[in-house]
């Protein structure tokens, strides 16, 4: 039976980056998802904690943070975990799509839904989007393309928005993913250039849906800059997330060059626990199920829709370990009164929580698993949601968990 | 302890598992290039809840899913949406009726002996201008698609007319599942497949077999395709019964064995083939890992790409060719990023799905363009096949570019000169 150094349980962000990690010192990795992960679904920019005001150093308002939230997952691995981390995800982005800060804080950047939201890293293809002005923007959507509206999108933003045709008959109905390889095209992408170019009136900026190619998004963007004569960037929208799609092709393409043996597509179904450590697990390809072993392995199963979490009609549980879940004491503390409304509800606080090695504990504090290390969104603590700190979270643990697990 | 997992849900209510996440919007490649077919969502789980036994079908789109099944590899949530989609397309086409054309195609394996035995006249009348011309207006066949070559002697003739194997008494037996494309258009992969085993030490058996059943279900005839599942498990489960593993070497061959005759076909003995069925590159890494062999490989610097077939990623068993030709001196090899080469097995013969097929290759082609490799190395025949059409390039199964780097010549085998 093949041994493998280290197993990831989840394709995430948190999944990617623990794999990649470890294969990085060296490990041999098997990583394995039931799906393709999160990435595809809000995978778009790098949010470490848009709590913290554009304008405020980062560094300073993350380590205040921590001080003020010694529970959070950032506890774990402080300012310096997360940078280190960091640095590595950019790495992996060379120039000409690569990651990029707006300085030393976060910037405000437009959404699908036309409000403004706040992040950290931006690809290249979004840059031209941060601290936009209504006077000087311009959004365009595609006729037929239902994710995107333009004229919604820059009512809410202030600005002028147009909804345009795509310039090749019976393309009405294209998928996002449809859109993002024609613009792979320099046809297509230069005859849409034109197209926008008409429609513009002297503004500087113009705001297209996320869908700049799959293959070379930073040269579509600059072809359609050359063309339409102002800046461009994508707006990120409904999943599929094409910046997404591109996070996570990098990744496994990154993993495999390197060696790691990539499974996806059925659910891992069971765990074999002894003596407080993990000596194998089971995945199910119908009417098979295959257990796979390793020295270490990685729970980066995300929340409730990737299945990390799992709640009935009274408690929630971690169905792959049984792990202890933290978690408001009664069904009728999980939500806030109303759905929206700034204060986090108190089941996203619900998940894992870990010592600082980020190995599950129970409630007294005790390791549970000797050889289990938990990364992602799964993790206990954090309010991802109202604090944006999604990304930042699963970078920085995904990064310290495989640290962790391979230094033991 | 083994903690016992998610139990199965029938699939007739799977569709509302589907949370409409559009994961597979991401990679449905027939999606990807024409707005005709509204995706997996849609098609799948999206117009399940919407289907009824006692009404008749209304989607006539559900035949442009080419079965790839990528959508089921990315799902979050667990929906079998190709089976969903394959049922829908079964309904349609039952009622709809099939044409003469799917009724032949799906029945290569009839012909296909007969073909090869006269593989002098068959090969060039199907290249014929005036022959794709007949069979692109009558059967619309599409002319454009070059048409397999038949070869002879077949596999099975080689295997049965070759010399015995001296030692073969004291060896572990293995059986080999060929498939009907190795057996009458690609002989040498099949003569591969028995070189790397008996360089592995095997002695090879070849069982009797028919067609797997596969093109029967690409058409929705599940009924044919039981029929099939049912004699090969007839003459395969004895074999696995006596303790001997089975290979494959063709994918969606080794797919459809492994994974459809029981969840999907319910026929008595699936489980038990399929646990003792293996690709032929998991079952050679297999061996390495375990420390069972020693065989190494001559080095070969040359230029290569591999290409994952969709069937592969479903068997989901990682890229065992791409580890074992890494093991090759030498070879600068090359992942193919790209999702499906778009063939679809039969799909891409047929007229009004053609422009199809070449549209979601052109992406693959422009990848192949990039890398610009010697040869390229794909484990399904289907691929293979789109893949020389669109590139041009030589194109073989990663067995057999291995067994042209085994250390000693094979005799009996000539090497595949690339």
């Amino acid at each position: 039976m093949r041994r493998w150094d280290l197993i990831v349980i989840g394709t995430g962000l948190a999944g990617l980056t623990a794999a990649r990690t470890a294969i990085e010192m060296g490990a041999r990795v098997l990583i394995v998802g039931r799906g393709m992960g999160s990435l595809v679904l809000f995978g778009n920019t790098i949010d470490v904690l848009g709590a913290i005001p554009p304008g405020v150093d980062l560094e300073a308002g993350v380590t205040n943070w921590i001080a003020a939230h010694p529970d959070h997952p950032y506890a774990r691995t402080g300012w310096a975990g997360i940078a280190e981390a960091l640095v590595a995800f950019r790495e992996l982005f060379p120039p000409p799509y690569s990651f990029v800060a707006a300085g030393m804080s976060n910037s405000l950047v437009p959404t699908g839904a036309g409000t403004l939201r706040p992040t950290y890293l931006l690809p290249v293809t979004m840059r031209a989007g941060a601290g936009i002005t209504a006077a000087e923007t311009l959004i365009v959507g595609f006729r037929g393309f239902k994710d995107f509206q333009g004229d919604t999108v820059s009512l809410h933003l202030k600005c002028r928005g147009v909804n345009i045709p795509l310039p090749r008959y019976g393309l009405e109905g294209l998928s996002a993913l449809a859109l993002a390889r024609l613009m792979d095209e320099e046809p297509f992408r230069n005859s849409l250039g034109e197209v926008i170019r008409s429609q513009k009136a002297g503004e500087k900026r113009i705001g297209l849906p996320a869908v700049l190619g799959l293959r070379e998004p930073a040269a579509v963007m600059e072809d359609l800059e050359g063309i339409i004569g102002a800046r461009v960037f994508e707006i990120p929208m409904l999943p599929p997330s094409i910046p997404g799609v591109r996070i996570f092709n990098r990744f496994r393409e990154h993993l495999i060059a390197k060696g790691a043996t990539f499974l996806m597509g059925n659910p891992v179904t069971g765990a074999t626990v002894k003596d407080g450590r993990c000596e194998g697990i089971t995945i199910c390809n119908p009417p098979l199920e295959t257990t796979y072993r390793a020295e270490s392995y990685i729970l980066a199963t995300g929340r409730f829709l990737g299945g990390g979490l799992w709640a009935d009609m009274e408690r929630v549980s971690e169905p792959l370990f049984h792990l202890p879940v933290s978690q408001p004491t009664m069904r009728g503390d999980w939500f806030q009164e109303r759905f929206f409304q700034p204060e986090a509800h108190p089941i996203h606080r619900a998940g894992i929580v870990t010592d600082m090695a980020l190995r599950p504990v129970d409630e007294e504090g005790k390791t549970v698993l000797s050889n289990v290390w938990v990364a992602g969104s799964i993790l206990a603590r954090h309010e991802a949601i109202e604090e944006h700190s999604r990304e930042g979270i699963a970078i920085a643990t995904g990064y310290l968990a495989a640290k962790r697990a391979l230094t033991l | 302890m083994t903690h016992a997992g998610e139990t199965r849900t029938p699939s007739h209510t799977l569709p509302d598992v589907c949370v409409r996440c559009a994961t597979c919007m991401a990679v449905c490649p027939v999606a990807r290039v024409t707005p005709r077919f509204p995706g997996p969502k849609q098609a799948g789980p999206g117009a399940q809840r919407f289907r009824s036994a006692a009404e008749a079908s209304v989607d006539d789109w559900i035949e442009l899913c080419t079965s790839c099944r990528l959508c089921d590899t990315v799902c979050p949530a667990g929906v079998p949406i190709s089976e969903l989609n394959l049922l829908a397309k079964a309904k349609y086409l039952d009622e709809r009726g099939r044409t003469f054309r799917d009724w032949l195609l799906v029945r290569s394996d009839l012909f296909g002996e007969m073909a090869a035995r006269f593989s002098r006249i068959v090969n060039p009348l199907m290249k014929n201008r005036a022959v794709r011309w007949l069979l692109d207006r009558v059967l619309e066949i599409d002319r454009r698609r070059a048409l397999p070559d038949y070869e002879y002697p077949t596999f099975r003739e080689w295997f049965r007319t070759r010399p015995a194997v001296t030692d073969s008494g004291s060896r572990p037996r293995i059986a080999y599942f060929h498939g009907c494309f190795t057996n009458t258009n690609e002989v040498d992969v099949g003569k591969a497949a028995v070189a790397l085993l008996e360089a592995h030490g095997f002695a090879v058996d070849v069982p009797p077999q028919r067609c797997c059943g596969i093109p029967r279900l690409g058409v929705g005839d599940l009924q044919g395709a039981k029929e099939m599942g049912g004699r090969n498990l007839a003459s395969l489960l004895p074999t696995v019964q006596e303790g001997t593993d089975i290979v494959f070497s063709s994918t969606s061959c080794g797919l459809m064995l492994r994974h459809e005759y029981g969840p999907l076909l319910n026929l008595p003995g699936a489980e038990e083939l399929a646990r003792h069925l293996f690709d032929i590159c998991e079952y050679l890494l297999r061996l390495r890992e375990e420390g069972k062999t020693d065989v190494t490989f001559r080095p070969n610097p040359m230029k290569a790409a591999y290409f994952a077939p969709c069937h592969l990623k479903s068997l989901n068993i990682g890229l065992p060719a791409l580890e074992l030709l890494r093991l090759v001196p030498g070879l600068d090899i090359h992942l193919i990023e790209m999702d499906c080469c778009g063939l679809g097995g039969l799909y891409g013969f047929k007229k009004e799905k053609y422009a199809i097929t070449e549209d979601i290759g052109r992406d693959l082609a422009v990848e192949v363009a990039r890398i610009d490799p010697e040869v390229i190395l794909s484990d399904c025949e289907g691929c293979r096949m789109q893949i020389r059409q669109l590139t041009k390039r030589t194109v073989l199964h990663p067995i057999q570019f291995l067994r042209d780097a085994l250390p000693q010549p094979i005799a009996g085998f000539s090497p595949t000169s690339p």
